[in-house]
């Protein structure tokens, strides 16, 4: 299997015998959230569905995955995703098939949605990958396999000598503790099971790594093991465990 | 009253007054006119527009209202009101209501007061039945348009009189009262407009700020020869300085103390109090903590105020003798304006005295008395085109008309001199306001929303109303400050380190209204520090105290012998110590342990945009975070020890002023201070409720989707023309180039080490890019590493990179064939000992031969690539083969550690 990058979402790439475009949280229809919260902004759903639409263009994959929390709010549909949604999604199927992992957000997502695209919450393996919003605790038979979580939005901040320098979204990698997520193992199964948690595409969002590790805030993050954790930006710079982040913090 | 007065003058304008207007002076125990009624009046007689510019306490009021009263006693009453009188201060405007209702009883006249303090009973009854006279702020007048009874009421005003008027002309409130006197010319066509002010520079601007392009008329009356202002040296200790303060306070009379900061204030305050005639009075205090001050002094019980600019306005607090201004006054105008307070009764001479508190301090106070005295005074500066002011302005022109036509806004805006040129901006900011759903555009009309009621009612001022947000320090367990809530919104977030208070803090979280922090260690290198706002030091000011300095003139100045003993010393103990005197025409760049200070005699504009331009030019060329602390006099840029003085005379050198705008822009975008300021405007503009939640949402982000609007560009225009001089910078860079200013290297001196009065900390962070290769670099250097000597075979050793050597050896042997393995490859050490080897063997003992013949020809870069993940041998020399040095070496090991990642053997 190989995992590309595309730091233009971000997305990934998963390809095995299929070529899989992978997207989380785009959470349209964010901004009449925010202005209930005393930010007025206008849509800028027609900007991040060209950048959905760009990545499909230069990745020509075989199917856009939608990892969870494709629309924004709950636990109604709000008038801006009822008139928004249908021809966001229909623009993306104009290029590419298209399936739909749902997430917390995405309360009735059904009705905007074709059939076969609607893929079960607990998540599902597509081309020997295993794939979950990550708000719920994963099937036992996605353990074995790499897991690809989009919920968190993971970021992370860098440091130089004197202060933070760059605050970006950010991959993280763990291995599941089978003993904290309360599922007997498979039998049979030996194999650790990693799991990748993939940063929001929606440029809104985000929680600092260190956060989602001190503060877990999902049966799957409570259950990685912290001394597996490593960061990685979106173009797939290796930034190095997560220790290595809180000595920085410490320092 | 009026023995006191040798030459009193008799009455001139008996029969142009009415018989009850004169017989009221007459009742007041004015028998003499003080000279601004003397000139002012019968021009506001003859229905002129007019500035009077008189000092404080030489009867402006009556200049303007006896004539006004003469007026409205001579036409009948329309029903509505028929004077406004408006005053920056609620404080003030009950002053003035306490001085005026005394002339309306005596007139059958009518008077009220409304601002935001006034009980809904009296503003009910204000709309039914309308006083003659309404005395209030520029924010109520605002609300006065919202209703529509009041809106009425309007229509009949003839006077506006505009007092304090200098505190508003500089400010974005007098903009917005600007676009209201123009809204209330819709309802009153020409009413005559009447602005009072204290000394300025360009009473000109002042009129065409009042009056748009009305003619008016300049009444000027000179302070100078009222005016007598003393320096003297107070010490260089606080001690001292209270010692000499408490000394001069033991006179016989009334003294208010004026200090630049709450800080000060308190601080004399405490050290003060047992003498048990002294009380503080600053803006921090409750109102009834600072009335209760007023009345003590105003009684007699008390005899010496310490107080802040609160008291510089003309509220009543009875008899002063004397004005002590504790530190320089920073510019003329505000030493002309406290100075003022003393002799508040008409033909006094106000006394003052500045005490100056050091070296810059004294000669800056010396400069700034002379020009005090020779009447050089700064000029107010306007805010043309303020975006945000306008869009408040037509978010209330779209609930006072409903629609209206965009052609009509523009003529009613353009009429006031602050927007008479605003075609453009008005589109711009229309357009935005329309994205918010503050207005919503229809062809040519722009019409009102329900949003716009509502962000008026919590936008009808100007004024900052900063939420400030508790600093608590996790710890301590204890509140050890507040912070300005956009500062909070536009810069910190967890993990972020700032100063304020003079200690580093990392917050820890945001929650629940408050920042929780703890003591950060890191001292070295600068952040954001939060120290609030300065008076800025003007540069026509710190210039002259560079050519005090350059032609060591300070018996010019002053004749008090202290003050001209310590200057003397102090520049004589430069020379002693072989450092040159930094100067109007020499820059001195002196190396410290903590970085470099630039001396430069620019004040604080320039000096903030200088420090600035070259701190991010330093900042691209090192790769290395710049802070900058500044005052108008110096630039401490903290750097990293091996950038120096030299370094940044070359980043000086190289620098074309042409460009520095250009960088400024750049600059300033990243830093704490322009997020401050863009939060600021946008709230104003609508696009951020005053209450909206910033615990939950990634501002950081948000703040992009400014990018390129009007409110960003407003942002940057208030910043360019309010906090920095980037004309002035790009100036003094253009003298250096001519060869007009020298500029020097060397050690600290004593000037240099003066310390920073003021200090507003910033970091112009470096490229993402660095930020992640500091990461990595730090990531390879603790990473664990296995030498083992492929000579002997006989060695090994388990350690960190940062531990190896810069060519590691063998120290059974000596041999540099080293391997460099990752800690789980130690096993293959013992592979390499193995007489007898299998096939697999063999290859294994060739790669490490391999290694070890890398780390042989490149020494420790070949260990640290070798420590990277997935790189081998193979990709360690192709590595090692680009040649790539410092960044670009760490460049290459991370698109190396790119290609291993996206293999399927990393994720199994």
């Amino acid at each position: 299997m190989n995992l590309q990058f595309i730091s233009d979402g971000p997305a990934l790439i998963v390809e095995n015998r299929t070529r899989v475009l992978v997207v989380a949280d785009l959470h349209f229809g964010i901004e009449s959230d925010l202005a209930d919260h005393g930010w007025h902004f206008s849509s800028r759903s027609a900007e991040r569905v060209k950048k959905v639409c760009a990545c499909i263009e230069t990745t020509n994959p075989d199917l856009l995955l939608l990892l969870g929390d494709v629309k924004h709010s709950i636990p109604k549909t709000t008038r801006q995703e009822f008139f928004e949604i249908p021809g966001i999604l229909s623009a993306f199927r104009d290029l590419v098939p298209i399936m739909v992992i749902p997430g917390n957000h995405d309360i009735a997502i059904g009705r905007f949605l074709h059939d076969g695209e609607l893929l079960p919450k607990a998540g599902a393996i597509i081309d020997g990958v295993a794939y979950l919003h990550g708000h719920t605790i994963p099937s036992p038979g996605l353990l074995g396999h790499l897991i690809i979580a989009g919920h968190h939005h993971p970021m992370v901040s860098l440091h130089d000598e004197v202060g933070c320098s760059l605050r970006a979204p950010a991959y993280l990698a763990a291995e599941l503790d089978p003993a904290k997520l309360r599922r007997a193992e498979k039998k049979g199964t030996r194999r650790k099971t990693r799991v990748l948690f993939m940063p929001a595409f929606n440029e809104v969002a985000g929680f600092d790594i260190l956060r989602i590790i001190r503060h877990p805030f999902s049966p799957l993050s409570r259950s990685i093991r912290i001394d597996t954790a490593e960061v990685f930006l979106t173009e797939g710079t290796y930034v190095g465990p997560v220790s290595a982040l809180e000595d920085d913090v410490a320092a | 009253m009026s023995a006191r007065y040798p030459h009193w003058r008799t009455m001139l304008l008996p029969d142009r007054l009415d018989e009850r207007v004169r017989s009221c002076i007459k009742k007041r125990g004015f028998f003499a006119l003080s000279d601004p009624q003397m000139q002012a009046i019968p021009l506001i007689l003859d229905e002129k527009n007019i500035v009077l510019i008189a000092p404080t306490g030489t009867g402006k009021t009556e200049s303007a209202m006896i004539p006004v009263f003469n007026a409205l006693l001579s036409t009948p009453s329309s029903g509505g009101i028929r004077a406004l009188y408006i005053t920056p201060l609620r404080s003030l405007n009950r002053d003035i209501l306490s001085r005026m209702e005394w002339w309306c009883r005596e007139l059958s006249l009518s008077i009220g007061v409304r601002h935001g303090d006034t009980p809904a009973s009296e503003r009910r009854r204000q709309a039914l039945a309308p006083p003659e006279l309404l005395i209030t702020t520029p924010e109520t007048l605002q609300a006065l348009f919202m209703g529509k009874r009041l809106r009425r009421h309007l229509a009949g005003i003839r006077y506006v009189i505009v007092d304090e008027i200098h505190e508003l002309a500089g400010s974005k409130r007098g903009a917005q009262l600007a676009v209201a006197l123009e809204r209330l010319h819709v309802y009153a066509g020409n009413f005559q407009r009447i602005g009072l002010s204290a000394t300025v520079g360009n009473p000109d601007e002042i009129g065409r700020f009042l009056c748009g392009a009305r003619p008016f008329t300049v009444v000027r009356v000179p302070v100078a020869k009222d005016l007598e202002i003393a320096v003297k040296f107070a010490g260089e200790s606080f001690k001292q300085q209270v010692e000499t303060l408490s000394s001069m306070l033991g006179r016989k009379g009334s003294t208010l103390v004026f200090v630049n900061t709450r800080v000060t204030a308190e601080a004399l305050g405490h050290e003060l109090f047992e003498r048990g005639d002294v009380e503080v009075h600053h803006g921090s205090l409750s109102r009834d903590v600072r009335i209760d001050a007023e009345e003590r002094f105003k009684r007699g019980e008390i005899n010496t105020l310490i107080c802040t600019s609160s008291m510089e306005l003309g509220i009543d607090i009875g008899r002063v003798d004397h004005v002590i201004q504790f530190g320089s006054p920073r510019e003329v105008a505000r030493l002309i304006q406290r100075v003022g307070r003393a002799g508040h009764q008409l033909h006094t001479v106000s006394r003052g005295t500045i005490l100056a508190t050091g070296f810059s301090d004294l000669l800056e106070s010396l400069v700034i008395a002379r020009r005090a005295r020779a009447n050089e005074i700064e000029n107010v500066i306007p805010h043309m085109n303020a975006a945000d002011v306008l869009a408040n302005q037509i978010a209330g022109i779209s609930v006072e008309y409903g629609e209206i036509e965009r052609e009509r806004v523009r003529e009613i805006i353009g009429r006031s001199h602050v927007f008479s040129d605003s075609v453009s901006l008005l589109e711009d900011v229309c357009l935005q306001m329309q994205e918010h759903r503050l207005i919503r555009l229809d062809g040519s009309r722009i019409i009102t929303t329900a949003r716009a009621r509502k962000y008026l009612a919590g936008n009808l001022s100007m004024i900052h109303d900063e939420r400030k947000v508790p600093v608590f320090d996790m710890v301590s367990r204890r509140t050890v400050g507040t912070l300005d809530e956009s500062f909070v919104v536009g810069w910190v977030h967890t993990g972020a380190v700032f100063i304020t208070k003079g200690q580093l803090w990392r917050v820890i979280e945001i929650a629940d209204g408050k920042l929780t922090v703890e003591p950060a260690r890191k001292v070295q290198g600068e952040l954001p520090s939060w120290e609030g706002e300065q008076i800025p030091v003007p540069y026509s000011i710190a210039r002259e105290v560079g050519g005090v300095r350059r032609n060591r003139t300070i018996r010019d100045y002053t004749s008090e012998p202290a003050g001209i003993r310590y200057a003397e010393n102090f520049l004589l103990d430069m020379d002693k110590n072989r450092s040159r005197v930094p100067t109007d025409q020499l820059i001195t760049l002196e190396n410290t342990d903590e970085g470099v200070i630039c001396n430069i005699c620019a004040g604080h504009k320039a000096n903030e945009a200088f420090g600035r331009v070259i701190s991010i030019i330093l900042s691209a060329k090192f790769g290395t975070t710049v802070g900058i602390e500044l005052d108008a006099y110096r630039i401490l840029l903290r750097l990293p020890s091996h950038i120096r003085a030299a370094d940044v005379r070359d980043a000086l050198d190289g620098l074309d002023p042409a460009h520095m705008p250009g960088i400024i822009r750049l600059a300033l975008k990243r830093t704490a201070l322009f997020k401050w300021k863009l939060v600021q405007v946008a709230k104003k503009f609508g696009a951020i409720d005053p209450d909206a939640d910033f615990e939950r949402i990634s501002i950081q982000k948000l703040l992009d989707f400014f990018d390129g609007t009007v409110i960003q560009q407003e942002a940057y225009r208030e910043l360019l023309s309010e906090y920095m001089d980037i004309d002035t910078a790009a100036a003094i860079v253009e003298l250096v180039r001519k060869g007009e200013i020298t500029v020097t290297t060397g050690r600290l001196s004593i000037i240099g080490a003066e310390g920073l009065l003021t200090s507003r900390d910033e970091i112009p962070p470096p490229t993402a890019d660095q930020a992640v290769i500091a990461a990595v670099r730090r990531r390879l250097e603790s990473d664990e590493v296995v030498l083992c000597c492929m000579n002997c075979r006989d060695w090994k050793s388990r350690t960190v990179v940062s531990r190896v050597p810069a060519t590691p050896q063998c120290p059974k042997c000596g041999a540099r064939l080293i391997a460099a393995l990752k800690p789980w490859e130690e096993p293959l050490c013992a592979v390499a000992g193995k007489k007898k080897k299998s096939d697999e063997e063999r290859a294994t003992e060739l790669r490490l031969i391999k290694n070890a013949n890398i780390v042989l020809s490149s020494g420790k870069k070949a260990v640290i690539a070798l420590a990277a993940r997935g790189v081998g041998p193979e990709n360690a020399s192709r590595i090692i083969g680009t040649l790539a040095d410092g960044d670009a070496f760490y460049r290459e090991i991370l698109k190396a550690e790119r290609n291993y990642i996206q293999t399927h053997r990393f994720w199994q």
